[in-house]
């Protein structure tokens, strides 16, 4: 039995181990392409770069604008995860603490929202956002995503603040402080893995978006990452070292972020998908 | 979706005047509170979509300041058009085909994580890293791999002695759909595999236990015991996973471009195509709300559904 039970184990993490190897060779695959040389990639795809070749990022961040297309991925993912942290938490709040219809229904209306797909209302939202001058400048993006994960953000704020103690804030009212001050100064910072989820979650959507950013950027300009490679796989379609090299930068940043903070990834995703 | 909340409030009961004061500024505050939200979401959610239903109804270029009301043709188009009922089928097959490969792969990968002895966290990062990617670069990296002449897939087929096997695995319209299917799974199958795990983790192993000791094997066990107890999550998964297939979008633009000719093309493809590059957003808008209420009608079939199989402990 017991001899039995070895051997089931040796099994399970042999199958286990084959399968990670599958899902891991693609992400492989591109890290190791990106420092070989095109006819190396071309000659046989398979095996391992002769030499770690860094021309083809020094091409990338030399003789093309992918630079100025990282910064704007930096900035657009920065300054959406900043005002979704300036304005979803508040509201978070106040439908959970202060329980009233009228919050219930708000709610509702937010989530709602999460049902409506994206391709359901662009068309429009680019006539609205050239009305508002949005149009042609990061900032029409940063107001769509803060707007598009209004719902999913008090989802995950909601559930959370249902296991926060109401005692503290009461008592800090009792002392003095505004239902503001009382929110940013004591309830804010005990929300901190809620909003470390959120922050994850979102930036690495916004990070790895493409269809906006291609949209609504202005055209002729370097615009993000993500759309840059798109279009480095029409026109270059002969640099494949160039475009690993691409996709390379924009994947480090995330994996680093993911090994750091993986258990909010897991945790939002889990109360996020749960709680729905 | 439907979230509860519990509204009992004990201080509504000895409400004192003070109290109350109280009460009504927090009023003030929460609305204040919620208002960036509000106006934010109303303004770039609510709004553009509600446009949408009227221009829907129009043949508006995106350009001309001129819209004009065509009544309900946008829609008869559809109902006629033969392209758009080719994307109907493809985003049909898509998202069946993804719904079942995806559940299953994640489950699957969610008992192995789950009962393998040993680097158990480092195997649950690895199958959750392909979800980190954006789907052009995902797109990408599969292009290369199911490259014809330098591709990774049909080198490894004449590494194996499959020549025959070989495929122009994106360039034949009979494998481009099911090249796209297959590496869309191994992109999204991480993402459900830990809705699973959170799943798994939460059956008491005493109840797996006490079934080991009336003499029901492993098999037996998962399928009697764990497997009822994952309904909600499975319920969770397959809602999630159905509406993130009927929007693919990134990987057809950069692995087939919806074609070759119309093989890969989608609904949403077609959106896409009709609005930006033919310049029909009223048609574009009317396809777009087709998708919306295809979406909602299948997720809340789904939800009653699975929601009738689910356990409660």
């Amino acid at each position: 039995m017991e001899k039995r039970r070895k051997v089931n184990d040796v099994l399970m993490f042999m199958a286990t181990l084959l399968l990670a190897v599958i899902f891991f060779f693609p992400i492989f695959f591109n890290l190791m392409s990106a420092f070989k040389t095109n006819p190396e990639i071309m000659r046989d795809a398979i095996a391992l770069p002769k030499s770690l070749n860094i021309e083809s990022f020094k091409y990338l961040l030399t003789e093309t604008e992918f630079p100025a297309a990282m910064l704007n991925s930096l900035l657009l993912t920065v300054l959406s995860v900043v005002f979704m942290v300036l304005i979803i938490p508040m509201a978070g709040y106040a439908i959970e603490r202060h329980n009233r219809t009228w919050t219930r229904v708000i709610f509702t209306f937010y989530l709602a929202g999460m049902m409506i797909p994206f391709q359901a209302y662009m068309i429009p939202l680019f006539k609205e956002l050239k009305m508002f001058g949005l149009y042609g400048n990061l900032a029409g993006p940063i107001v769509v995503y803060v707007a598009g994960s209004v719902g999913f953000g008090c989802l995950l704020y909601t559930s959370f603040l249902k296991g926060v103690p109401r005692e503290i804030e009461e008592s800090a009212e009792i002392d003095g402080c505004t239902r503001f001050g009382t929110f940013w100064r004591i309830v804010f910072p005990l929300l901190g893995p809620c909003t470390a989820s959120m922050i994850v979650l979102q930036g690495l959507g916004i990070w790895n978006d493409f269809l906006m950013p291609m949209l609504v950027l202005p055209s002729g300009q370097p615009k993000t990452m993500i759309v840059e490679i798109f279009y480095y796989v029409g026109e270059f379609s002969s640099r494949w070292d160039m475009i690993f090299a691409g996709t390379t930068m924009s994947i480090i940043p995330i994996l680093i972020i993911f090994l750091f903070l993986q258990k909010y990834f897991v945790k939002g995703l889990a109360s996020g998908a749960i709680k729905g | 979706m439907v979230v509860q909340q519990q509204h009992n409030d004990p201080a509504k009961a000895i409400a004192m005047p003070a109290v109350k004061k109280k009460r009504k500024k927090w009023q003030w505050y929460a609305l204040l509170f919620i208002l960036p939200s509000f106006i934010l979401y109303t303004l770039f959610v609510i709004v553009p979509t509600l446009s949408s239903v009227y221009l829907s109804f129009t043949s508006w270029d995106g350009i001309s300041t001129e819209v004009r009301y065509i009544g309900l043709s946008n829609f008869e188009e559809i109902i006629q058009s033969e392209r758009v009922h080719n994307a109907l089928r493809n985003t049909i097959i898509i998202t069946v085909a993804l719904v079942i490969l995806e559940n299953l792969a994640a489950l699957v990968l969610a008992v192995l994580v789950d009962q393998v002895r040993w680097f158990r966290n480092m195997f649950r990062s690895i199958f959750y890293f392909p979800v980190l990617l954006s789907g052009i670069v995902m797109g990408f990296i599969w292009t290369i791999i199911l490259n014809y002449n330098f591709g990774v897939f049909n080198q490894l087929l004449i590494m194996v002695g499959l020549e025959s096997w070989m495929k122009d695995w994106l360039g034949d319209p009979n494998y481009a759909l099911l090249s796209i299917i297959l590496s869309t799974v191994w992109k999204s199958a991480g993402y459900y595999m830990i809705i699973y795990l959170a799943g798994l983790q939460s059956v008491p192993g005493d109840l797996t236990e006490a079934a080991g000791i009336d003499g029901a094997n492993r098999w037996q066990q998962f399928r009697h015991i764990t497997f009822p107890l994952l309904a909600g999550a499975m319920t969770v998964c397959m809602v999630l996973s159905m509406i993130a297939a009927l929007k693919i979008f990134d990987q057809i633009a950069v692995m087939t471009d919806g074609g070759p000719g119309f093989a890969t093309e989608t609904l949403t493809y077609i959106i896409y195509k009709v609005g930006f590059g033919e310049m029909r957003q009223g048609f574009g808008t009317a396809m777009a709300l087709v998708l919306f209420l295809l979406i909602l009608i299948v997720t809340i079939i789904q939800v009653k559904f699975f929601r009738k199989r689910e356990v409660q402990l």
